[in-house]
């Protein structure tokens, strides 16, 4: 039990990161960067999704946006719909979407490398025709909620009704997310996940069940990728299948490669970069198309001289300095 | 000699009438011909350019009339500095846009915004910042239908409606295939609009809708076909109009139905662009004067491009559009107590108490008024496409829907009808 709560410095590190980030990153932003980084903390939760599978299991999933758009559709329709809160629809939206995501893994989980990421991108593909062509809720009638004209209001968290709290919001989300992955690695499913890597052979032999544990690694990126959805419903009130497209899940995933998907730090510099960069870009009055150029330079640096991406470079950059380690090494 | 001579006319014809262009007045705000220089006062704009369609020329006409208040004595001495965000079609983005311009910036008021997007995302961020938005190139119903947003085009609804009305009166159309972009702001909204309307004058109209981010125009038309209508009414943004245009003229469909649009196909580049087999066959509904009219507003508008916009700034009804929204802002500034210029507050209020502006752009008069939906242009022109231009084949005319009734009440109401 000790060993379950036993906080790590990258732990410790993780911790201070969203304390600043709920504290103080806010209060230091204006209106345009609490919706940057609102928009960074709903993709960083659907980026640890994809990034957890890819480091755990080496699967590789091209579908996170879509189920980030699953859920968000979810969380929209139960809006309308109900009076629940949002923390309800938010949980249901993120529930709904991770059993999403174990459906579609069963079939999905019988490929391995490239046909696993192949079946992924064909999801997220129909997916992306499914909300081009039913688009999303907007406070009509019937299943698809969708109504001529204007669209309903949205109801935020009772919590979190301005742009600052609601980054808040998305930031302590994100913390549970990053918390919920921890916890399942330090758990049996943890240890499973880290023989099917090795070998999903010996794993078997080992009596591990691969079908149920990878389903399940499927069913914790749905879970993250629902609730960003739903949370990037809340920010924007609304959304737009155009958010939803495949390409993007594509370049969440290389991003997520880009950064680093064994770690924390990965994922948030993935986000940083998807979401930061371009908005930087444009203040500077620099199309944010050249983004797309800058994300293409990073992973070839990441695949030909950085597997544990960026987040790893800086790691080793740091231990490096570390006095511990330079004493060590004398 | 005398075909010498007659060259020699006609080169001094050309060279005064060259010459009178590139002297042509300009008339903005106060006229003085000096240089403004004192504090600038903040106007914000929005725009939308990304895939399929750039929505950017009623921003780059008010840039110019700006350009042009600001060389001729701006708004009593002041500056307008004048910034513009492009949404990209992008919901997140256009909610940044709108943080950076109307939160992170003390901006007035909006003028120029042309978007499918932002207003939907943004116009609840608009009321509560107490902004108004004197919006130019509208296409979603959140423009029309919400307190602060007030534009001067008129909106694929208005547009398709007085494109479906001519088609009806002048062309003997019994049925419309309106092929609208699968927005329900935008496509849904306006096509249900043209049924409500043929299903009152004994016809009938069918939505055929077109995923924008993947346009299949083939698909469009031949559910259009299916449908047994006898007109097409072609719903979309100029890209994708040439494009079904295009697919049409492949299958020879020219002569099978009328062809109607509304106003996006009214630009200058259209007629080059869909050829001589389209030249008298395509009806556009011009939500503002055509260059035919050639009113004092309208010479006034292609001069200020000539001298303060680029050469690339399209010529069409969002270019007029944005032109008139800057006009229209600038009268209302200078008639306000000059020490209320940086009041977000009292310029709003200063827009909403405007009426009865004119312009011979426009059919009617331009107000705003303090209601919660705003729609003043609603009557419009219909032009032919004809070789080199366009043809008026029915001037200023008003659109026949009970969607305008709450208007018509408010312009009672405000004495201007």
């Amino acid at each position: 039990m000790r060993q379950l709560f036993h906080v790590t410095p990258s732990g410790w590190a993780g911790l201070g990161t969203a304390a600043f980030g709920i504290l103080i990153l806010p209060s230091l932003s204006n209106s345009y960067w609490l919706s940057v980084f609102t928009s960074m903390g709903c993709f960083l939760l659907a980026i640890a999704g994809v990034a957890f599978m890819y480091a755990r299991l080496g699967m590789v999933s091209l579908t996170q946006v879509g189920l980030m758009g699953v859920g968000g559709w979810i969380a929209l329709r139960l809006n309308h719909a109900f009076d629940f809160p949002f923390e309800v629809n938010l949980a249901l939206a993120a529930t709904a979407t991770m059993i999403f995501g174990w459906i579609l893994a069963l079939p999905a989980l019988r490929m391995r490398g490239l046909y696993l990421a192949l079946v992924t991108l064909m999801a997220a593909g129909g997916l992306e025709i499914i909300f081009a062509t039913f688009q999303f809720p907007n406070g009509g009638a019937g299943f698809w909620g969708v109504q001529t004209g204007s669209g309903a209001a949205f109801r935020r968290p009772w919590i979190a009704q301005s742009a600052q709290a609601y980054l808040r919001y998305v930031i302590a989300c994100a913390l549970l997310g990053f918390l919920c992955i921890e916890l399942h690695r330090r758990l049996q499913p943890g240890r499973a996940w880290a023989l099917i890597r090795r070998s999903e052979a010996a794993a078997m032999a080992a009596g591990v069940n691969v079908t149920l544990y990878k389903t399940w690694a499927f069913g914790i990126a749905g879970l993250l990728g629902g609730a960003a959805g739903a949370l990037l419903a809340g920010s924007l009130g609304l959304l737009d299948d155009g958010t939803f497209r495949a390409s993007e899940s594509v370049m969440i995933f290389a991003l997520a490669v880009v950064g680093g998907a064994h770690s924390w730090q990965g994922a948030l510099v993935a986000a940083a970069l998807y979401k930061v960069l371009p908005a930087v870009l444009n203040i500077w009055g620099v199309d944010a198309n050249l983004s797309f150029v800058i994300f293409g330079a990073g992973l070839l640096h990441a695949v030909i001289t950085a597997p544990q991406g960026i987040a790893g470079q800086l790691l080793d950059g740091l231990r490096r300095l570390s006095p511990k380690r330079e004493a060590r090494d004398a | 000699m005398r075909f010498a001579k007659r060259i020699g006319v006609a080169s001094a014809i050309l060279t005064l009438s060259l010459g009178t262009q590139a002297m042509a007045e300009v008339s903005c705000g106060m006229n003085t011909g000096q240089a403004a220089t004192g504090a600038p006062i903040l106007v914000g704009g929005i725009y939308g350019n990304a895939a399929p369609g750039d929505w950017s020329s009623s921003t780059d006409s008010a840039a110019a009339y700006f350009a042009c208040v600001n060389a001729n004595g701006g708004i009593n001495g002041r500056p307008v500095d004048y910034r513009v965000e492009n949404d990209q079609w992008n919901p997140e983005a256009a909610a940044q846009a709108a943080a950076r311009l109307v939160n992170d910036t003390p901006t007035v008021a909006m003028v120029g915004n042309g978007s499918f997007i932002e207003m939907a995302v943004n116009a609840n961020t608009y009321e509560a910042a107490g902004i108004m938005v004197m919006a130019s190139a509208c296409a979603i119903s959140e423009c029309f239908e919400t307190p602060n947003i007030v534009s001067t085009n008129q909106g694929p609804l208005s547009s398709n409606l007085g494109a479906a009305q001519y088609a009806v009166e002048e062309l003997g159309t019994r049925h419309v295939a309106c092929i609208g972009l699968n927005i329900p702001n935008n496509g849904i909204w306006s096509c249900q609009a043209v049924q409500d309307f043929m299903r009152a004058r004994g016809g009938e109209a069918t939505a055929v809708l077109i995923n924008p981010g993947a346009p299949d125009v083939n698909s469009a038309l031949l559910e259009a076909m299916a449908s047994g209508a006898d007109t097409i009414l072609i719903n979309q943004p100029a890209g994708i109009a040439l494009a079904i245009l295009s697919a049409a003229e492949e299958q020879d469909l020219r002569d099978q139905f009328n062809w109607i649009a509304p106003t996006p196909l009214y630009d200058q580049s259209v007629p080059a662009a869909v050829g001589a087999y389209w030249w008298g066959h395509i009806y556009v509904n011009a939500e503002l004067a055509p260059l035919e009219v050639n009113g004092p507003d309208a010479q006034n508008w292609i001069a200020v491009l000539d001298q303060y916009g680029r050469a690339d700034d399209p010529r069409d009804s969002f270019g007029q559009a944005g032109y008139l929204s800057a006009r229209f802002f600038t009268e209302a500034m200078l008639a306000m107590d000059p020490a209320q210029l940086d009041d977000r507050a009292a310029v709003g209020a200063a827009i909403r108490g405007i009426t009865g502006y004119t312009s011979d752009l426009m059919c009617g008069p331009y107000y705003v008024g303090d209601a919660d939906f705003h729609m003043p242009n609603h009557a419009g022109y219909m032009v032919k496409v004809v070789e080199g231009g366009f043809e008026i084949v029915r001037e200023c005319y008003e659109y026949d829907s009970p969607y305008f009734e709450p208007h018509i009440a408010l312009e009672t109401q405000l004495g201007l009808r």
